[in-house]
């Protein structure tokens, strides 16, 4: 009872239950009493005397300065251990040392890949020190002139680099490798995904390998594919509706279950978790009985549906496991990706499984992770092809597309949406929506890109563009 | 210092469009055999003559 409650409220304050009482019959609670203005007082103090207004107000006031403190503990001083940042580049060997001190003697540069590709071919090899500087020489000069010239328009050239072959590609659209019984989207579509970033590719597949402990263990595969493969009751069971006894029949298939490695009791447990059908499965000679709880067809229905669907085995999202064998070793394929579930099983290889999924590796392993994916994926559908492109080209496209933290596409959604000119945004795509907002929020363009500098007739700032020339006096002689 | 193709075009041209207007040439042409100032400014880039140089950025 409520005003009982309101009581007891009151005489825990240490107030006399009369005068408790008397303010209760009048309407006034306590939070009504602690929260009570002038007015209100007023009112109380003509109901129950001066005093004891007195001792209610101090009461409530006392408290009123908030919940009983706890007492507090002492912080414990927090122990630190000191843990190892990962390296994620292998520091020099003495031999890269050796011809990084040489080049600077040399006064050159070369990238730190061209360096290590030299140091793993010529170490070990019995190289006078004169050859080496020789062939350091050389290879500076040949990445000079591979080099690109500063100013180039890459951007232009990577575009022109990619969609010419891409034009041949249209010509061969729609097509699919069966790779081991499996459909693959190649082609264009497929560098058409890549480019888009979509979140999830038309067919997602996960390249898993496994340690080297079982990857020549066909038992061991088989049994992991088969965990990842995701079996939903309908696969391994007939399911029946008995409408006399309101209760699904589950028919278990005794030779598919056996070549997914589930048990009944498994099958059970899972039933009895499982959305919608919680407690409701038990056991009944060799069926599993789904008994209904409501006498309503509706909900037997429903039960039924449930049941079907109920996931018993596997990943979400990984629709088939195939097992292929792979230079002697066993991989598993498979229709469908998850890689952060994948990777948490054991016996995977962590550092060699794939998904074609980008956005995934994005999410799962960061961007540096995902730049390198669409290389890689880019430059493989090209390949398929028959096409041949610079990867430096793709690297551009790539670390475009992840510049800013994040996969973004290329286009009106994600690079091309995104610049920071008006003018630039307009040329693309939409251009009344761009200069109509431009022209209300009052945006300025600094004219600093290429698109910009076209569009208004300035010399543009690549090429020769982008050349100060400055007056150089003639130098006299002996100077 | 090493120019670039864009910076050698740049160098040339901005040199022919001062002789074509007719700035002192910075070198000897001979028997007026050349005319083209195109021609001699690429002569004159060559002999590394042109008073002009670059500023680079960085």
């Amino acid at each position: 009872m409520a005003t009982k409650n309101a009581l007891e409220v009151f005489k825990s304050r240490g107030l006399d239950e009369k005068t408790s009482e008397k303010l209760i019959e009048n309407g006034y609670t306590y939070t009504k009493v602690a929260r009570a203005n002038e007015k209100t007082l007023r009112e109380i103090e003509k109901l129950i005397g001066e005093k004891k207004l007195k001792q209610i107000l101090s009461v409530v006031r006392s408290k009123d300065r908030g919940p009983k403190k706890k007492k507090e503990k002492p912080l414990k001083a927090i122990t630190l251990t000191k843990m190892e940042l990962p390296v994620k580049v292998e520091k020099p060997t003495k031999f890269e040392d050796k011809l990084t001190k040489m080049l600077e003697g040399m006064n050159k540069k070369l990238p730190w890949s061209v360096m290590h590709e030299i140091a793993i071919r010529l170490d070990g090899a019995n190289i006078s020190d004169k050859m080496l500087k020789k062939i350091l020489e050389t290879t500076h000069e040949r990445c000079q002139v591979h080099a690109v010239d500063p100013s180039e328009s890459v951007g232009i050239l990577a575009a022109q680099s990619i969609g010419e072959p891409g034009t041949q590609m249209t010509m061969r659209t729609f097509h699919y490798a069966g790779v081991a019984e499996m459909n693959v989207t190649l082609g264009l579509p497929r560098l058409i995904e890549i480019v888009d970033a979509r979140r999830v590719p038309s067919t997602p597949i996960m390249e898993i390998h496994l340690e080297v402990s079982s990857e020549d263990d066909l038992e061991k595969v088989r049994a992991i594919a088969s965990n990842i493969e995701l079996t939903n009751l309908i696969d391994i069971a007939d399911i029946e509706t008995d409408i006399n006894t309101m209760e699904v029949l589950v028919k278990l298939d005794k030779r598919k279950m056996e070549r997914k490695n589930i048990t009944p009791e498994e099958v059970l447990r899972k039933l009895n978790k499982a959305k919608g059908l919680k407690g409701l499965a038990e056991m009944r000679e060799s069926m599993i009985v789904i008994k209904c709880d409501e006498p309503s067809y509706k909900k037997l229905q429903k039960i039924s549906e449930d049941a079907k669907s109920s996931q018993i085995k596997g990943i979400d999202g990984i629709n088939r496991a195939v097992i292929r064998k792979l230079g002697g070793r066993y991989v598993v394929y498979t229709e469908g990706s998850n890689l952060e579930k994948v990777l948490m099983i054991d016996h995977v290889d962590r550092s060699k499984t794939t998904t074609n999924s980008i956005l995934e590796i994005y999410e799962v392993l960061g961007v540096e992770a995902a730049r390198n994916s669409i290389i890689n994926e880019a430059s493989k559908t090209l390949e398929e092809q028959g096409l041949t492109v610079d990867i430096r080209h793709i690297m551009l496209v790539a670390d475009l597309m992840t510049n800013d933290g994040d996969v973004k596409a290329i286009g009106r959604h994600g690079i091309s949406g995104r610049k920071s000119s008006v003018l630039a945004r307009a040329a693309f795509e939409i251009t009344s929506t761009h200069l109509l907002r431009a022209a209300i929020i009052g945006e300025v363009d600094p004219l600093e890109g290429v698109v910009e500098n076209i569009i208004v007739g300035q010399p543009v700032t690549v090429g020769t563009g982008a050349v100060n020339l400055v007056w150089a006096p003639p130098k006299k002689d002996g100077e | 210092m090493r120019f670039t193709r864009f910076e050698r075009a740049r160098i040339i041209g901005a040199r022919a469009l001062q002789i074509s207007m007719g700035a002192p040439v910075l070198m000897d042409v001979g028997d007026d055999s050349i005319i083209d100032p195109i021609e001699i400014a690429i002569r004159e880039y060559d002999m590394k003559v042109i008073p002009m140089t670059v500023k680079r950025e960085d």
